[in-house]
C-alpha cells in the first residue's frame, strides 16, 4: 500500500519511542546515537533533553499559519487538481499522525517525574486502542487537545446501514483553516486534508487501516466547519466483529 | 466596543505600485463610483502622496557636535548638508484630507501599502480603526496562501472579519 | 545597545498580542515540510537548502506585515529611539542600520518563535553580525538523516534565513543571511550570520519586481 514508502523517506524526527526503549539497555551516560552522527560536545541532542520539555511550550499561531500556508503553496505548484492537492496535504500530515501517536501514549502513561524509567520497566505496553470507538475517542479528545488545545466538536457514526465503517469527526473551526480563504473556483478544497492525514497516520499507527478525508460543511455560525470522514477498511471491520464477540474493550 | 462604525463609509487599499487592490463600502445604499473611477482615485492619490513626501521642506543640517566620538574619518558630512526637520521622525506623505462632509485618512505601512479610510469628519478613533484593519489584513490576507502579494484582495475571511468587527461584533 | 529595551518590547508583545499555538505543532509541521523537500529533491541537500530559503523569503514578505501590525513599529515610537541615539550619542549611521536590523530580528524571533537569539560578533564596520540561537523550536527533537551527507550539507533551519531576508527587504533593508553552524550538525552552537547589503534610505518603497 501507500504507507511503507512514506515511512521510509521520513527524516528521523524522534518522538521518543526509540530513545525510551533504548534507554534501559544502555547506561545513563552512553548515548544511543547512530554511530555516524556527530553530536555537540555540550550534548544538546534529542537523547539528552527531556521529551516533555516542549509539552506546554507555546509558539505563535502566526508561525504555524505561515509554515502551513507555504506548505500549501509549495504543494499547489506540484499538483494538477484539487484532489491531487488534498492528497499531497494528506501525505504531509500522515507522518505527524504516526509520531503523535507515540507521543500521546508516552504522555498518557508517564504522568510524573519517573517518566522514563517507569515506562521502560512496565512490561505492559501502553493502552493502545483495540476497538474503533476507543481509537476515535483518542483522536477526538487527547489528539485534538495536543494539537489544537481543545477537543473536537463532535464524533458520530454513520446512520446509513450501507456504511457502518464510516465515522465523522467534526471541527467547527479548524485551526489550520483560520486564515485561509479558498478561491471560489476551488470551493471543494479543504486544506484540513492535512489534518485528515494526521488522523490517518494515528489510525494506521494503531493498526486500523483507514482512509480519512476533510469536507466543508459550513453553517452560518461556523463558516469553516469541517467534517472529517473516517472510513475503516474491511479487515478492520472484520476484526471489530471478532473482538466484539470475545468481549474485548 | 462602542459603535465607532457609524461614521465609517468605505475603505480602499492601494498596493506599492499605486494599484487599487481592495475597495469596499460599509454602509448600505452608499452611492458608488465606477470601478474605473476607483482605479483613477487610487492612482491619483498614490501620485499626490508621493509628491507630498517629496515637497517636505529640508533645512540645512546642523551637524550634531559629535563627529569626534563617532567617525575617525572626517569625510562623511558632504553628502548630507540638508536634512528634514526632526530627523528622528520619518517623512510621511499626505496623512489626512478633509472636507465638510468627509475625512479621508491615509495610513501607509512601512512596506508601502496604503489604507485609505473614508469616514465622517466627526468619527473618532480613526487611528484605532485603521490599526485594526491593518491587523485583520495581516491575518486574513497575508496568511492566506491563495492570496498573491500585490494582487487584488479576494479573501472571503477578510471581508467577513472586517465587516463583523466594524459592526462591533467581533 | 538597546537590547534590554528590545527584549522588553518583544516580551510585552508576546504576552499580550500574540495568539498562541502548541509549539510541537509548529515543530512537527516544519519537520514534515523539510522531509517532503528531501524526498522531492532526492536528498540533494543543496537544493533543499535553496528551496527552504526561498520558502522563507516568501513567508518573510508576508510576515513583515504581521510584525508591523502587531509591534506597532512605524506608528508608535517604539523603535525610533535608535534614531534618537544617533542624534544624542552621535553613533554613526552604520551603527543605526545594524541596530535597526537587530531590533527587528530580535523582536521578530521573540514574537514568532518565542526565542531571543543573542547578538554577537559584529564586524568593525557594523555591517555584519551573528545571531546565536540557544533554543530553536524548529529543530526540537530533530536528528538529521545518518547518510554521511546531511550533517555536512543540509541546513535544517535554513527557512529562517529566507524569512529574515524577505521581511527586511520589504522595509527597504537588503540583507544576506546564512547559517555557519548548527547543533544538528554536531556543532556546539546554532549561529546565523547576517550581513547588510544595502539600506535604502528615504526612497520611495521599491516598485514590485
Amino acid at each position: 500500500m501507500a504507507a511503507p514508502p512514506r515511512h521510509a523517506t521520513m527524516l528521523s524526527i524522534s518522538n521518543g519511542d526509540k530513545p525510551a526503549q533504548a534507554q534501559p539497555q544502555t547506561q545513563q551516560t552512553t548515548l544511543p546515537q547512530s554511530p555516524g552522527l556527530r553530536v555537540p560536545s555540550n550534548r544538546k541532542t534529542i537523547y539528552d533533553r527531556h521529551l516533555n520539555r516542549s509539552r506546554n511550550a507555546e509558539s505563535s499561531r502566526a508561525s504555524f499559519a505561515f509554515l502551513f500556508g507555504e506548505m500549501v503553496t509549495y504543494a499547489q505548484r506540484r499538483v494538477t487538481g484539487i484532489q491531487d492537492l488534498e492528497k499531497r496535504l494528506n501525505e504531509q500530515g500522515y507522518p505527524l499522525g504516526l509520531r503523535l501517536l507515540d507521543l500521546l501514549f508516552y504522555r498518557s502513561t508517564s504522568t510524573s517525574s519517573s517518566a522514563l524509567s517507569s515506562s521502560s520497566t512496565s512490561s505492559s505496553p501502553p493502552n493502545r486502542p483495540l476497538r474503533i470507538i476507543t481509537l476515535l475517542h483518542l483522536i477526538h479528545g487527547p489528539l485534538w487537545r495536543l494539537l489544537f488545545g481543545r477537543a473536537a466538536d463532535a464524533l458520530e457514526h454513520s446512520v446509513s446501514p450501507d456504511t457502518p465503517n464510516e465515522y465523522m469527526i467534526t471541527d467547527n473551526d479548524p485551526l489550520v483553516n483560520t486564515y485561509i480563504s479558498v478561491p471560489r473556483e476551488m470551493s471543494m478544497l479543504n486544506c484540513a486534508a492535512f489534518v485528515a492525514g494526521i488522523i490517518e497516520g494515528v489510525c494506521d499507527g494503531c493498526g486500523f487501516e483507514t482512509k480519512v478525508s476533510a469536507h466543508n460543511q459550513p453553517t452560518d455560525l461556523w463558516p469553516s466547519r469541517t467534517v472529517f470522514l473516517v472510513r475503516f477498511g474491511d479487515a478492520v471491520m472484520e476484526r471489530e466483529k471478532v473482538l466484539e464477540r470475545s468481549g474485548v474493550k | 466596543m462602542p459603535s465607532t462604525d457609524r461614521g465609517v463609509f468605505s475603505l480602499i487599499i492601494i498596493n506599492k505600485a499605486g494599484g487599487l487592490i481592495y475597495q469596499r463600502e460599509f454602509q448600505a445604499g452608499l452611492h458608488k463610483l465606477s470601478t474605473n473611477d476607483y482605479l483613477v482615485l487610487a492612482g491619483t492619490f498614490h501620485g499626490v502622496h508621493a509628491i507630498t513626501r517629496s515637497i517636505t521642506p529640508k533645512i540645512p543640517s546642523v551637524q550634531p557636535p559629535s563627529p569626534a566620538t563617532s567617525s575617525p574619518s572626517t569625510t562623511a558630512p558632504a553628502a548630507s548638508s540638508y536634512s528634514y526637520p526632526n530627523p528622528g521622525v520619518p517623512v510621511t506623505g499626505l496623512d489626512y484630507l478633509e472636507t465638510d462632509k468627509f475625512r479621508l485618512t491615509c495610513f501607509q505601512t512601512l512596506t508601502g501599502t496604503k489604507f485609505l479610510l473614508f469616514t465622517d469628519p466627526l468619527t473618532g478613533n480613526v487611528d484605532t480603526i485603521v490599526q485594526k484593519i491593518y491587523e485583520l489584513y495581516a491575518d486574513f490576507v497575508m496568511k492566506n496562501p491563495f492570496y498573491q502579494i500585490e494582487m487584488p484582495v479576494r479573501c472571503e475571511a477578510f471581508d467577513r472579519h472586517l465587516g463583523a468587527w466594524l459592526r462591533g461584533r467581533a | 545597545m538597546s537590547s534590554n529595551k528590545t527584549s522588553r518590547i518583544g516580551e510585552e508583545i508576546w504576552k499580550t498580542r500574540v495568539d498562541k499555538v502548541n509549539a510541537e505543532l509548529v515543530t512537527l509541521t516544519y519537520g514534515t515540510i523539510v522531509a517532503q523537500l528531501c524526498q522531492d529533491y532526492d536528498s540533494n541537500y543543496q537544493d533543499v537548502n535553496k528551496q527552504l530559503e526561498k520558502m522563507g523569503y516568501n513567508i518573510g514578505m508576508r510576515l513583515i506585515e504581521d510584525f508591523l501590525a502587531k509591534s506597532g513599529v512605524g506608528r508608535c515610537a517604539n523603535f525610533r529611539d535608535t534614531a534618537d541615539m544617533i542624534a544624542k550619542v552621535g553613533l554613526n549611521s552604520d551603527t543605526l542600520k545594524g541596530a535597526r536590523i537587530v531590533d527587528i530580528s530580535q523582536v521578530g524571533f521573540k514574537i514568532f518563535l518565542n526565542v531571543t537569539p543573542t547578538v554577537t560578533n559584529w564586524t568593525s564596520d557594523n555591517a555584519q553580525f551573528s545571531l546565536i540561537f540557544e533554543e530553536n523550536p524548529l529543530a526540537d527533537f530533530v536528528e538529521l538523516p545518518d547518510d554521511g551527507r546531511a550533517q555536512d550539507e543540509l541546513w535544517f533551519s535554513n527557512i529562517l534565513c529566507g524569512v529574515l531576508r524577505g521581511a527586511l527587504e520589504m522595509v527597504q533593508m537588503q540583507i544576506e543571511a546564512h547559517f555557519v553552524s548548527d547543533v544538528l550538525r554536531g556543532d556546539d552552537t546554532t549561529e546565523m550570520r547576517v550581513s547588510l547589503v544595502r539600506y535604502i534610505e528615504d526612497e520611495m518603497p521599491p516598485e514590485e519586481e
